[in-house]
Parts: structure tokens; sequence; C-alpha cells
């Protein structure tokens, strides 16, 4: 059995990817042809043999509730543990509002954090594209001795928290930077930490006494104020930070390399989704198409080039799609012609459109839009 | 518990005519229209028809069959009261334990579970024909006619007849007269292989075919027959819409063929789904230089040759400068880069060396010949395999 348990941030919708998380969160947000962002941290979870995750949340949860489910696609559904979903327990008199960072988050999930039985918890951001061994990562905690580890990139990202630590020889920094002015050597938190219990409790019970609702510049520098000390695991692989409408893009187009694919899916780590019976993918007589991911159900007579195109999503006849993210069930008509477009669910683009974008302003197409 | 109807699918034959492929699996799951096994149909149908207790007969090479299923949870059959259930052969007390000795004696040996849910009538499905169908219609006709018998009946050419149990009805679609494979057909009606029984009827039968002596315990041979016979109600339910039998390389093959004409059979109707179990695996991809054209494609899979009229599994890899024409690959084979596949099927996880040959265009357009390379067989890089030939792999077992 896991000594671990899962905590996944849910509940944050980044305001920059526009109308995308208008009615999601960014850790339900489509990506890669199958995938919610959110299936990243429940697979490692899974993967890891974690057999308890709580997924925090606050609003616009209905898209995450009707993806998540029972948790049965992620082996989550037991009939002890499993998944817990954790909107906001409304307890009177306590602090309701917007969650000002995850200490506030945590905070209004805390009867269910007291009641955790593991040692160890994993915060995970829910809306991370990675594909993380957490038993490395737990392998790295427990050789530190440190309370708590970070997970770190080599390659500074824009739009986390910019949270940088130094590591030692041992792999443990005694202080954290914030973003622009870093030494050479310094790595940056990916925003996944393990953490033990008693230490989670701490930071939650100080945070509440003292009015502060941020992980990073208050629970985590208030620690390492007073003598704490973080463990650095270094994570090597492909990790995008999704922002922004151009960052979304950007990773979705990053999916087309081998390597950077590679370092999200694996064999020995699948990701997991929630499932969907479609049928395999249709090419007709004239379809033609290079350098583009395709997902199960679509249906295809013309032509694809670096596009990723989600589940159900109908190609007609003389259709020309070019750099663009299609997302489930949309259809493009006979002879449009799209390119660096990202489109929501159920869009329909009529006959002989012409759209066009471009790499660094993608057009952005909202849900059951007709154009 | 009381259930109106439940079914029993015939899985344990070995589909011999299938040779290379189901050498070391059962035929029901032999992959097929790129995301699907043959089982799928039967299975979907039944939980779309509203039928949620199936037992599945297995005896042939059962260990993958057995897994494929599982609880059930693909198809909505993993529920409490019902749900799917595999019915291997089994002993008894006292008694020396048998193998199925016939499609009539598999449920023969199953009384004691088809009993348990005290059924009306009892839907008889085997595993290797593709169709969707709404069972719960053909129950409902089975009712209003009071049939004790109705058998599910297609349409065919009448020279194709004679490979068919063939009925020959009266002007309201009662059975006067069954031929099993008839020399000279009068009919061009051919049993689908689906049966709805009043349960009552058909258990007595079955014990009584049980006892004659000399029975070969099968359905069309018997059954069908000694109920003609003695006058029971026997009555040819009418099916249009597309079937087809995957019984032989060949059929199979076609039947594949059959998947790139969506509108033979729509399987993007949300209304009757035919599900599956999955791998879990990532989006497929198209490479640089690839060129797909009137094929399918299931996820996972890695294109970077040209792939035209095929129908591609899951986790397929076909690569730089390889051609497949044609051809059906099955979940997670190898295709070597610079290889030529023509009417081939290519079985699970093969791998085709770069610069092999495997298969033949026909000679015009009636001479085909499918190439055939059983699952785990290994092609080495430039060699041939010829048209009509088939490849088992060595050794291995499970």
């Amino acid at each position: 059995m896991s000594d671990m348990h899962g905590l996944i941030y849910a509940y944050h919708a980044s305001p920059s990817l526009g109308g995308f998380t208008e009615s999601r969160t960014s850790a339900s947000l489509p990506f890669c042809a199958r995938y919610r962002l959110i299936d990243f941290a429940l697979s490692a979870m899974t993967n890891a043999g974690i057999r308890n995750v709580g997924v925090v949340m606050q609003h616009d949860y209905q898209s995450l509730l009707d993806h998540l489910g029972s948790g049965k696609d992620w082996e989550l559904s037991r009939l002890s543990g499993g998944l817990r979903l954790l909107p906001p327990f409304g307890i009177r008199g306590s602090h309701i509002g917007e969650y000002r960072g995850c200490m506030d988050a945590l905070s209004a999930v805390q009867t269910y954090i007291d009641r955790i039985l593991e040692d160890f918890v994993v915060l995970f951001r829910g809306d991370l594209a990675v594909n993380l061994d957490l038993h490395a990562v737990l392998d790295a905690h427990l050789r530190t001795g440190c309370e708590i580890t970070a997970v770190c990139t080599e390659n500074p990202r824009r739009g986390t928290s910019g949270a940088c630590f130094v590591p030692d020889e041992a792999g443990v920094s005694r202080e954290m930077l914030f973003s622009d002015s870093v030494p050479k050597g310094a790595v940056q938190s990916i925003e996944v930490y393990v953490i033990t219990k008693a230490l989670l409790v701490r930071l939650i019970d100080w945070s509440r006494a003292n009015g502060r609702g941020h992980f990073h510049r208050d629970a985590l520098a208030h620690y390492l104020r007073t003598g704490g000390a973080v463990g650095v695991y270094r994570h090597r692989g492909y990790t995008p930070s999704i922002c922004t409408a151009a960052d979304y893009f950007n990773a979705n187009m990053a999916m087309l390399r081998r390597e950077s694919r590679g370092d999200l899916f694996s064999d020995a780590r699948p990701v997991y989704t929630k499932g969907r019976s479609s049928v395999s993918t249709y090419y007709g007589e004239n379809a033609s198409s290079q350098n583009s991911l395709v997902a199960d159900g679509c249906y295809i007579e013309g032509e694809l080039v670096n596009c990723i195109l989600f589940r159900g999503v109908r190609v007609e006849k003389g259709a020309k799609l070019h750099n663009c993210v299609v997302m489930q069930d949309s259809v493009i008509g006979e002879n449009a012609a799209l390119s660096y477009v990202i489109s929501d669910k159920y869009t329909v683009f009529s006959k002989g459109l012409v759209l066009s974008g471009n790499s660094r302003l993608p057009i952005t197409v909202p849900k059951c839009k007709i154009i | 518990m009381k259930k109106a109807c439940i079914a029993m699918l015939l899985a344990g034959g070995q589909g011999s005519r299938l040779y290379a492929l189901t050498s070391r699996t059962a035929k029901p799951i032999i992959p097929f229209g790129g995301k699907y096994r043959i089982i799928d149909f039967p299975l979907s149908n039944c939980a779309n028809s509203g039928i949620d207790v199936v037992g599945v007969l297995t005896q042939y090479r059962p260990l993958q069959l057995n897994s494929y299923i599982g609880s059930g949870q693909p198809w909505d059959l993993d529920i409490a009261s019902g749900g799917v259930c595999i019915l291997p052969p089994y002993q008894s007390s006292g008694a020396r334990g048998e193998w199925f000795s016939g499609t009539a004696n598999a449920i023969y040996q199953n009384i004691g579970f088809i009993d348990l849910w005290n059924p009306d009538y009892v839907l008889i499905l085997s595993g290797d024909h593709i169709y969707k169908m709404d069972y719960s219609d053909m129950l409902e006709k089975h009712k209003a006619n009071g049939a004790d018998c109705s058998i599910a009946v297609i349409r065919v050419p009448l020279e194709d007849a004679p490979r068919f149990g063939i009925m020959s009805t009266d002007d309201r679609g009662f059975v006067y007269k069954f031929s099993e494979k008839p020399k000279k057909p009068d009919s061009d009606l051919a049993s689908m292989g689906i049966y709805i029984f009043t349960w009552k009827k058909l258990r007595a039968y079955l014990i009584e075919d049980e006892r004659s002596p000399g029975s070969e315990k099968d359905f069309g041979k018997n059954i069908i027959p000694n109920m003609l016979q003695n006058g029971e109600k026997l009555w040819a339910c009418r099916f249009e819409g597309y079937w087809r039998d995957v019984g032989t390389i060949d059929s199979l093959w076609e039947a594949n063929m059959d998947m790139l004409s969506p509108t033979l059979i729509d399987l993007y109707d949300r209304s009757w789904p035919i599900r599956s179990r999955s791998p879990t695996k990532p989006p497929h991809y198209i490479g640089e230089n690839a060129a797909i054209r009137h094929s399918i494609i299931t996820e996972g899979c890695d294109v970077r040759g040209m792939v035209t009229n095929s129908v591609l599994s899951s986790g397929v890899s076909v690569g730089e400068g390889a051609v497949v024409d044609y051809s059906i690959l099955m979940p997670g084979c190898v295709i070597g880069a610079g290889a030529l596949i023509q009417y081939a099927i290519i079985g699970e996880n093969a791998v085709i060396g770069a610069g092999a040959a495997v298969g033949l265009p026909p000679n015009g357009k009636t001479d085909i010949r499918i190439a055939t390379c059983g699952p785990d067989s290994a092609v080495a890089p430039g060699e041939t395999v010829e048209a009509g030939e088939m490849l088992y792999s060595v050794g291995g077992d499970d």
C-alpha cells in the first residue's frame, strides 16, 4: 500500500486562456487530442500506486465532474478511499470567497486533510502536462530527510509562481527565490511537492492563524525563514506550463515532436483518460494528412498539416487545416480553410469559411459556436 | 432473480478455418475493424437491446477471451444483478467432467446457469458475426407470433445459399422446411445463427437430444430439425442490414474491407454504440511523409509510410517508406521501413522487417489470395511472404 496521498489543485482557471476557461477550470482543459490536463496528475498518482486522491475544486467544476465521474478510468474507484472530490466545505463562519492561493484552498478542505492516514502527501497542480515518476520523487524525498521536496525543472517557465531553489550538493535548498533574477544553477518549481502530512497540517494552521492564503510566498517562505529546508527533485522531461492561449497552442504543437511526446507518453507510465466508445478514425479517398495527431472517432476527407484533432471531429471534402487544434465533435465544412485556429468542442465551421491566425496569436473559437 | 430473457453466447469454437490467427486465441476476440474484437458486436447488441445477463460459453484457448471480457465493464455489463458471466466446461461430482461436444450440448451443460434466472426466453448467439441488431425487437415478434423458436434470417444470393442453413417459410414467416447447407436450395433465407427460444421448450428438447444416441448435439443439425418435425412453431425473423460471417480468412478480410465503406454499417451511430475494451494509448500520429487514404486508423498508431485501403488496429507502427495496401494490421504489429504489404493480414504483435514483402495484388478481380502472418510471427528484413501463404509464429504457448 502506498504511503502517499494525492491532493490535486483543480480550482484555478487561468484568466488568460480566454474562452477556454469560461466554463471550466484549467485542470479540465482538453489537451493533446484526447486528454484533459488533470489526467496527467491522476495518472502519475495511479502509476505510483497511490490509492487515495483528493481533487480540490471551487467553482466551474461541472466539466471536471463530468470528466472524473467515479474515478474508474484512473483505477481510482475503490471500495475504500479512491477518488474524492473536494468542493469547499461550507463551514459556517469560515472564510468563503475566491481562494487567494493554495493555502486558502487547503484550508477549505482541512477536515479532509486531517483524516489523511498516509505519512506523505503529494501536492500536484491539476493543470500540468507532465509524466512524473512519483516513486522516484518519494525516494529523493526520503534520501534528503527534508519534510518537503519540490519537483523542479531546469528550464525556467512562465506563468507559475516562479518559485526557484538553488540546491546544494545534497539536493537541499534553504532559500527560495522568485522569478527574474536567479543565479546560475537555480531550478524552478513546477508546483508539485511531496510533503509530510505533519508539516502540511502545521502550514495550514499557521496560514489560517495569520490570515495568509498563498503557498509559496506565505507558507513556504515562512517555513524556510524559520529554519526549514526544501529537498529538490529534478525532472528533465518536457513540462509545458499552460497559462495563455499561445502557451496552450504551443504545448499542443510540441506534441507533434517525437521527443516531447515521448516525455509525456510512455508505455511504462501510461496516461489514462475518460473512456469514450468511438470507432477508429476513417480517412477518405481524397484525404491527405501530415505531421498530425488524431484521436479515434474522426472522419477525415480533407487535408491536415500540423494538426491536433480530438475525438469525433469531422473534416469534410476539400477542407484544409493547417496548424490547428480542434476539440471534440467539431465539424469543418467543405472547402473551409483554417490556419492557426484553436476551436473548442462542438464548433461548426461552415462551408468555404476562411480563417487565419498566426503562431503568436492563434484564433480561438469558443464552445458550440457556429461560424 | 427472474429475467424475461437472457443471452447465451457460444464463444468456445476453435475457428479452425482462420488457421494461424486462431492458433493461440479463440475466434471471438480476433481484432476487427480497427477498434473492435468480433465479440464486441454481440455483446454491444445485447447491452443495447436491454439484455443484461449474458453467459459466454468458452472452451478453446480461453485465456485472452476471459481477460478481454473481464467484468464486462466496457459494455456496461458489470452489474450486480446479472451482467456477463464466463461459462467454461466444468466437472461435477460423481460424473466425469466433459468438454462441450456441440452447440446444443454447451447449452445443455449450462441448464443450471439458465435456470438461475428463471427466464421465459433464451437468446442463443455466436461469436463470429459482424452486425448490429435489436434483439428486443426480435423478442417482441417472437412473443407476438406465439413462436417456440424464432430464427433470424437474411436473404442471400441463391448461389451462396448452399453455404448456409436455409429456411423455407410460409407467407406469415413460419418455417416449414429447414435444410442445412442444401445442394439445391429452394429458398434464399439463410439462418444467421441467432435464435430465440421459449426456454421451457428448449429445455425439454436439450434434455431429449442429450439422451438420443448418435446426435451431434448441434442446434442446426439436431434441435431445429427435431422441433420442426414435432410441429413446433418456428418463425423466421427477417433481418435487413449488414451481416457478415467472419469465419474464414477471406471473409474476415472482406468484412474488414467493408468497414472502409461507412455506409454499409454505421458505427458512428450514437444510439447503437458498438463498444470495446481499449488499451490505453495516445492519439495516432501521422508522420511528415505519410500518406493515408481510404483507411481506418486507431489510437496508438504511428504511421510514417503510405497506407491505402487498409484497416489498422491500435498501436500499429508503419515505418518510413513502407507501403500498406488492402491489408489488415492487427494490434501492436510493426511494419519495418520500406516494407511492402499488400492483400495481407498481419496478426497481433507480428514484426515485419525492413524491406520485406508480404502478399501480392490479385491477378484480375477474383483471384484474391490473402497472405497471413500469425500473431507474434516475424518476417526477416528483405524476406518475401507469397500471396496466400500462411505464417505461424514459432514456439510460445499461452
